[in-house]
């Protein structure tokens, strides 16, 4: 299918200690089509941001890729050399990470580390990248972009500043964007615009967007699908609404039940008991099994896997046995 | 039966000196620059309520809480804490024993805990400081007392901070601000470095505990969800200035401030009702230079000429306290 962006295949990530094998992400598999948004949700420590620089080909040594396939526009690009992959990044795919302050190099103007971006992987001229720098500038709604083209990081807001990575993510149109976390250090209010832009670039140009996240809400209002992570593997992953009303995985509801809601007077919140297992050690079986409220037999020792229940696809023992039942 | 006032916040004003040192200013030939972080602040906190403070960063929350514990001294105003002003150093020993009835509890457990003591030493810091107990043997049964209070193991005391996880530690932090038996605790963004699932732990926590001991919160979040679930009354801050005061049923349902308005307006929409989410427009002005009169004018949409020039005073109107021109002219509608 041509229509798949990104397609990741059982993909594994591992970092060598001296206390054994750490692994973040263990046989992850999700795609993005054009023009979706993908949502990925978790807590800390549940192995996002990994998959996110995995695919990016940006995982610090020692951590590295140990299986798996990463598909991007029809090509594999997990088995590629570092100057290959170089020229991926930037082209292909996008990058925009949380912190916009330490994502723009403070001693050049905002102009200039757009225009270095556009020269590397586009063959144009230095006036026709200036022109395209303001034009991405205006795109992402940054006012008077011809003039603020030769300002500083420092003179932006943060709100300015994480459009201007976006800007940069997107200047030389890749089909595919990692965005990791880009609304956490912004308040609600720039959050909303974040968000709107993030999404009629999607609608307009066809990007695919991988949005790694912790905050619901946001995923919520944005993406067409989401897939929960839990230790570094998928929980569950549907439709966003589907999982959002109807959450199947006990890890899936829990964590929809301990968001506050704005409606409504609930005294007390779900609560899911003790927290994410660290990575030395993973529980054997199903890794939910310590926190879950559900467990039994089956949970203990093996772990389940992704099969379809209802419009959604869950891992869990529970769903196991009225697979096909349900469809 | 009205209840007692056990915090009484008047007229509460923080100016910071933000120049540039004295031979800069003396050849850039510049003025002083003052920074009004909080202006004018009036709040009230009934006992065994949760008084929470909303509003984007930059708009003074933390500011208040610093001040309200005593960390920062006012320029103006006055913090009543039972009736003792928190900052009238001719009394000593009242004020030294108002002191242990204020507690505070920070957002970042990774910063807030000394990562060199053990955990029972942590706890144990107020019980010594304020002399609760007197013998090594209570104090370390009172910390154990402690410990299971918030959820851990009494034998976590010899642990250090380190081998803890971030909702654990801000148990801790929360064990150390119950230690010595405060009535008023303070907690400024508790939960903002956790994740949700933790979240909603220390929040039911903290709710437990609240009944328990009959504890008094100001609570201060930019988180409007975990607002609307924790707390009785709300104030809005802007830009240091309360713009709206209501319970927060009252808020939620019927907010009347327009920036109240569009930060409700801003909050992810988790129903999916398909309602499209409406961006503020522009960002919080720099606190430096605010805006003429109305300080939320230039992101207003029914600013008028009156809002421009004239700094608006706080009026009643329908159980809350609003802080606008034009729902005092009656320009805004403000019944929906």
């Amino acid at each position: 299918m041509s229509e798949k962006i990104l397609d990741v295949k059982n993909l594994s990530v591992e970092i060598p200690t001296r206390h054994g094998i750490l692994k973040p992400v263990d046989g992850l598999s999700f795609s993005i089509k054009k023009g979706e948004i993908l949502g990925v949700v978790g807590e800390s420590g549940a192995g996002k941001s990994m998959a996110g620089n995995a695919v990016i080909g940006l995982l610090d040594r020692p951590a590295h890729v140990c299986g798996g396939e990463i598909w991007l526009n029809g090509r594999r690009i997990d088995n590629l050399s570092q100057e290959q992959y170089r020229k991926v990044r930037g082209k292909e795919i996008g990058m925009v990470f949380q912190d916009p302050l330490t994502s723009l190099n403070p001693l050049l103007p905002i102009g200039e580390q757009l225009t270095e971006t556009i020269l590397e992987h586009l063959d144009v001229s230095k006036k026709e990248a200036l022109d395209r720098a303001v034009a991405i500038l205006e795109e992402v709604s940054i006012p008077a972009a011809s003039m603020r083209i030769g300002s500083y990081p420092h003179q932006f807001s943060g709100g300015m500043r994480q459009r201007v990575v976006i800007a940069l993510a997107l200047a030389v149109e890749p089909s595919l964007i990692i965005a990791d976390e880009p609304t956490t250090a912004l308040d609600v209010s720039v959050q909303a615009q974040i968000i709107s832009v993030l999404k009629k670039l999607c609608a307009e140009r066809g990007t695919a967007i991988m949005l790694i996240t912790h905050d619901m809400g946001v995923i919520a209002e944005s993406a067409d699908r989401m897939a929960v992570m839990y230790s570094g593997q998928i929980a569950e992953i549907g439709k966003t609404r589907d999982l959002i009303k109807n959450p199947k995985h006990p890890y899936s509801i829990g964590l929809m039940g301990s968001i506050p809601a704005i409606k409504g007077d609930v005294n007390r919140l779900v609560q899911i008991p003790g927290s994410m297992p660290r990575l030395s050690d993973i529980p054997k079986g199903c890794s939910f099994h310590p926190r879950c409220n559900k467990v039994f037999e089956p949970c203990y020792t093996k772990r389940a896997s992704l099969s379809k229940v209802g419009n959604s696809k869950v891992a869990c023992w529970l769903y196991e046995n009225s697979k096909g039942a349900n469809e | 039966m009205t209840k007692h006032t056990l915090v009484k916040i008047k007229a509460l004003t923080k100016i910071f000196d933000v120049s540039k040192p004295f031979l800069n200013r003396l050849i850039e030939r510049e003025k002083k620059q003052f920074l009004r972080a909080v202006d004018d602040v009036s709040i009230n906190i009934v006992e065994g309520e949760t008084f929470a403070l909303v509003g984007e960063s930059g708009s003074g929350k933390s500011t208040v809480a610093k001040m309200v514990v005593g960390l920062l001294e006012p320029s103006k105003g006055e913090i009543l804490i039972d009736g003792i002003d928190l900052n009238d150093k001719n009394k000593p020993d009242e004020l030294y024993k108002i002191r242990s009835q204020i507690q505070m509890i920070f957002q970042d457990p990774f910063a807030s805990l000394n990562p060199r003591w053990r955990v029972e030493k942590i706890i144990a810091e107020p019980i010594v400081s304020y002399k609760l107990e007197k013998t090594t043997k209570a104090i370390s049964a009172r910390v154990g007392e402690l410990l299971s209070l918030v959820g851990l193991d009494p034998s976590d005391g010899r642990k250090f901070p380190h081998e803890f996880s971030g909702g654990q530690r801000q148990r801790i932090c929360i064990a150390r601000a119950l230690a010595s038996k405060p009535k008023f605790i303070v907690c400024d963004e508790p939960t903002s470095a956790l994740d949700v699932s933790v979240q909603a732990q220390i929040l039911n926590l903290m709710s437990d505990l609240q009944d328990e001991f009959g504890l008094t919160f100001l609570f201060i979040s930019h988180d409007l969800s975990v607002v609307r679930h924790m707390a009785n009354r709300i104030g809005v801050l802007y830009l240091g200035r309360l713009v709206e005061v209501s319970n927060s049923k009252l808020l939620f349902d019927n907010p009347k401030h327009p920036y109240t308005r569009m930060l409700l307006d801003a909050i992810p929409d988790l129903e999916m009702s398909g309602k499209a989410r409406n961006a503020i427009e522009g960002e919080i002005p720099n606190p430096i230079n605010p805006p003429s009169g109305c300080t939320f004018h230039p992101r207003c949409p029914f600013a008028n000429k009156r809002c421009y020039s004239e700094i608006p005073m706080p009026i009643k109107r329908n159980g809350a306290i609003v802080t606008c021109h034009g729902i005092e002219e009656g320009r805004i509608d403000y019944l929906k």
